[in-house]
């Protein structure tokens, strides 16, 4: 069984450096559909760029949890409501 | 509001081919083509009956005398080709690179020319400057102006101000439109196309202007028999032009058929004729410094503010 | 801030709406690969002049997804350019459809939607039930291209090729809503539509009479009592629990300040749109296959750019230049809207400052059904919030 439980709350600037990492995220993960490796100058940016922005949106979150101190789950993780910088916890029951 | 009360002139173009004394489309007919002498008549008692000042625009040639016989049966006013000066109230010099015949001395005289040509004859204009008592220049190439010519023109209009010094010092109090106006201004005072003024063609329909006229005599605005009909005919107003209502370039000619030229709507002036207004609104604050530095004073003048802009659409965001 | 970039890749549709303000639609005007590219070079070379945050790429039709070879070529190109620039929209762009659905299930479409998934909204237009649909959705015959229309009788409607791939879409896009159109022959059908499409699983039905001058006499009472039944099944079923219809809103119908409310309300020029031909459009609305009675305002094209004194009567409009005086004192201005390319299109001169006044009467009805809405749905509440206090307080007493 799942369980969602709102468990913190971030500031709208703190949502809007994650939601850009997300846009950016999903942009990349798009483009590497169609890019080919032919193109190489272009596929070697976007890997890096895929790298970079990854680390970025790790480290959003480790230096999140590591401020607010949010409750967690041992393997459960956190979402984001961009419309409310509402913070849930979303684990599965055993 | 009875906006038909509003109405104060009716302008007449005697001939298809009148002679040109604002801004004209390019196509503008030389072709004769007088207004036959019954539409003169009509129009004249059009006017009457709204109460109307008549201002008569004429050709080239002298027109047949039961013409004159019936416009000097009403009080008016005569825009006259310089050729043709005898009786005239305002002269239009054609060809002002040439000699000047005596009758512009004294004069409130109107000539065309674009910037190039302002540069070119500047001693001519001085010339003009030093005989007439008023001198409208009506530049010809306000479309072509690009941000690239301010320094250009901010340039031409200081050294017209220059001789306007050099007159004033002299006691010779000239008005040149482009830098005068605006110091006596404390409100707009523009054209007034469908406001205040309309235009009755040869053919008997009404227009706003010459220029709507000769450019397209389907743009006409009623006719003698049906009288007038313009149509939106608050959009012509001040009140109902977003940008020119927050302007202090009171002198801006605020040409509306320029405005339907290059924005498309009659209320929305272009980037051109904001820019070249402020260019002249500016160096009329200048003129005005150098008049209090030489210890030069006029009657109803009055201060013009410092602004950090040239076209008040810039602002648009803070009236909104 | 967004900026909503159209491209108009075709002006055919398989439909031929009896309410469509496309009065030029045509199977000739497709837009080419060269077009596309040539726009979309244009807008991203000049970072500097689209300044907004982020951007919609919005495509219309006609039925946009008649082109979805051209689409698909266009928003991979867009995708890589914007990464290739280090264009600021990379970080924050949508692409954006509105379409009939016809073709929604047909493999090259879903390929497409699920190339770009994260990136997508995608709008269907079921108008309600299928009599009301059927009534003005009607499949283009092929003697229209002539300028004839069918018989009434031999007139297919469109609803079973739309309904059909709703759940589909709802299932790839739980969150999207319907537009529906209102035109005078189907008011009747009004509210038993919106409760057909929150049947079909719909949560937002966004609903808008015609702007244009089609309103006969009776209309407007005949509308205001469709929605009063409506606000009452909306009520009564509880469906305003998790659905909506942008008929009723709280705030609308009040009078509006002269200076503070003085925003206009369209957004025509704050857009831009390009044809097949290369022209720019402050809004697909100026295009000319838009347009009854006057010619297309365009406001430049791709190979010379955009003229911007062009754009400056939409970007000086409020409301109050362009609204008549009964407009600027009606006591239930708030929320009556226009549609700047109708007023131009209607307007008595070459301009974008008449506001027109056909829909008066239709605002005026739906601002007594939204009346009624609100003071029904906020007494119930209060009664339920009434009764529940009370049970609270029993459960006290008893306590005790």
């Amino acid at each position: 069984m799942e369980i969602r439980k709102i468990v913190g709350q971030v500031t709208p600037e703190e949502r809007a450096e994650i939601q850009a990492l997300f846009e950016r995220r999903n942009g990349l993960n798009e483009l590497a559909k169609i890019l080919s490796a032919d193109n190489t100058d272009l596929y070697e940016k976007l890997i890096k760029d895929m790298g970079e922005t990854g680390t970025k949106f790790q480290q959003w979150w480790d230096e999140k949890a590591k401020k607010y101190q949010w409750e967690s789950y041992p393997h459960g993780n956190w979402e984001i409501n961009f419309d409310t910088c509402e913070i849930t916890l979303v684990a599965t029951e055993a | 509001m009875n906006l038909t009360n509003m109405l104060q002139y009716l302008i007449i173009l005697l001939d298809k081919a009148s002679v040109p004394y604002c801004h004209v489309p390019s196509m503008m007919s030389k072709n004769k083509g007088l207004m036959p002498l019954e539409t003169l008549r009509r129009g004249i008692v059009f006017a009457m009956k709204e109460n109307l000042n008549i201002q008569f625009v004429y050709p080239t040639y002298e027109l047949p005398a039961e013409y004159e016989e019936v416009i000097e049966s009403i009080d008016h006013t005569k825009i006259k080709p310089a050729t043709q000066a005898e009786g005239a109230d305002v002269l239009v010099i054609e060809d002002w690179t040439h000699h000047m015949p005596d009758d512009i001395d004294g004069a409130t005289c109107i000539i065309h020319a674009s910037r190039i040509e302002l540069r070119e004859y500047l001693m001519k204009v001085k010339e003009l400057l030093g005989r007439v008592a008023r001198l409208n220049v009506v530049l010809t190439d306000t479309e072509a102006f690009r941000d690239e010519d301010i320094d250009s023109y901010s340039s031409l209009l200081n050294e017209l101000s220059d001789y306007l010094i050099d007159f004033f010092k002299q006691g010779r109090l000239v008005q040149l439109n482009l830098l005068t106006d605006r110091l006596l201004l404390t409100q707009m005072n523009n054209c007034g196309v469908g406001d205040t003024t309309v235009t009755l063609a040869p053919n008997g329909r009404f227009y706003l202007c010459p220029a709507f006229y000769h450019e397209d005599e389907g743009q006409s605005v009623g006719d003698l028999a049906t009288g007038l009909n313009i149509k939106n005919r608050q959009l012509l107003r001040l009140d109902y032009a977003p940008i020119c209502r927050h302007c202090d370039a009171f002198h801006c000619c605020r040409c509306i058929w320029m405005n339907s030229r290059l924005t498309l709507d009659a209320n929305t002036p272009g980037h051109q004729q904001c820019v070249i207004a402020h260019l002249e609104r500016n160096a009329s604050r200048a003129l005005l410094q150098k008049m209090e530095t030489e210890g030069i004073r006029m009657s109803n003048t009055h201060d013009i503010e410092e602004i950090d802009y040239l076209d008040p659409f810039n602002n648009y965001k803070q009236w909104k | 801030m967004e900026k909503s970039i159209t491209f108009i890749v075709t002006k055919d549709c398989q439909l031929a709406c009896k309410y469509c303000y496309l009065v030029g639609k045509n199977t000739k005007e497709r837009m080419s690969w060269e077009v596309a590219k040539g726009a979309i070079d244009y807008i991203l070379d000049r970072e500097d002049e689209f300044r907004e945050e982020s951007v919609i790429w919005d495509f219309i039709g006609g039925e946009p997804f008649l082109e979805i070879d051209l689409i698909d070529k266009i928003c991979d190109y867009l995708k890589t350019e914007m990464f290739r620039r280090n264009h600021h929209w990379f970080n924050s762009y949508r692409f954006s459809f509105s379409t009939n659905g016809i073709n929604y299930h047909t493999e090259k479409v879903q390929r497409f939607i699920e190339k770009n998934r994260s990136h997508l909204s995608i709008g269907i237009t079921i108008d309600g039930t299928q009599r009301k649909h059927d009534l003005n959705r009607i499949w283009k015959a092929p003697e229209m291209e002539q300028g004839l229309q069918p018989k009434p009788e031999e007139e297919r409607g469109s609803y079973n090729d739309v309904v059909r791939n709703i759940p589909l879409w709802l299932y790839q896009f739980p969150e999207e809503s319907t537009k529906v159109t209102i035109s005078s022959a189907d008011i009747p059908y009004i509210c038993e539509s919106v409760l057909h499409l929150y049947g079909l699983g719909i949560k937002e039905v966004n609903i808008n009479c015609v702007f244009e001058d089609v309103w006969k006499d009776g209309d407007d009472v005949l509308f205001e009592e469709q929605l009063t039944e409506l606000a009452d099944a909306i009520i009564d079923g509880k469906w305003y629990e998790e659905h909506a219809c942008s008929f009723f809103q709280e705030h609308i119908g009040k009078p509006m300040d002269r200076e503070r409310d003085n925003q206009n309300w369209c957004g025509a020029g704050m857009m831009l749109a390009v044809d097949a031909a290369g022209m720019f459009y402050p809004c697909t609305r100026f295009a000319q296959y838009s347009l009854r009675s006057k010619p297309a305002w365009i406001i430049g094209n791709i190979r010379d750019g955009i003229d911007q004194n062009k754009l400056r009567p939409f970007l000086t409009l409020d409301r109050c230049t362009q609204s008549n005086e009964e407009c600027i004192n009606c006591e239930v201005a708030s929320g009556c809207a226009w549609c700047q390319g109708e007023n131009f299109d209607a307007a008595d001169t070459h301009t974008v400052y008449q506001r027109s006044t056909a829909i008066c009467k239709m605002h005026k009805a739906r601002v007594r059904a939204n009346n009624y809405y609100w003071n029904k749905l906020f007494r119930k509440l209060e009664l339920q919030e009434y009764e529940e206090q009370r049970r609270k307080s029993n459960r006290k007493a008893c306590d005790i």
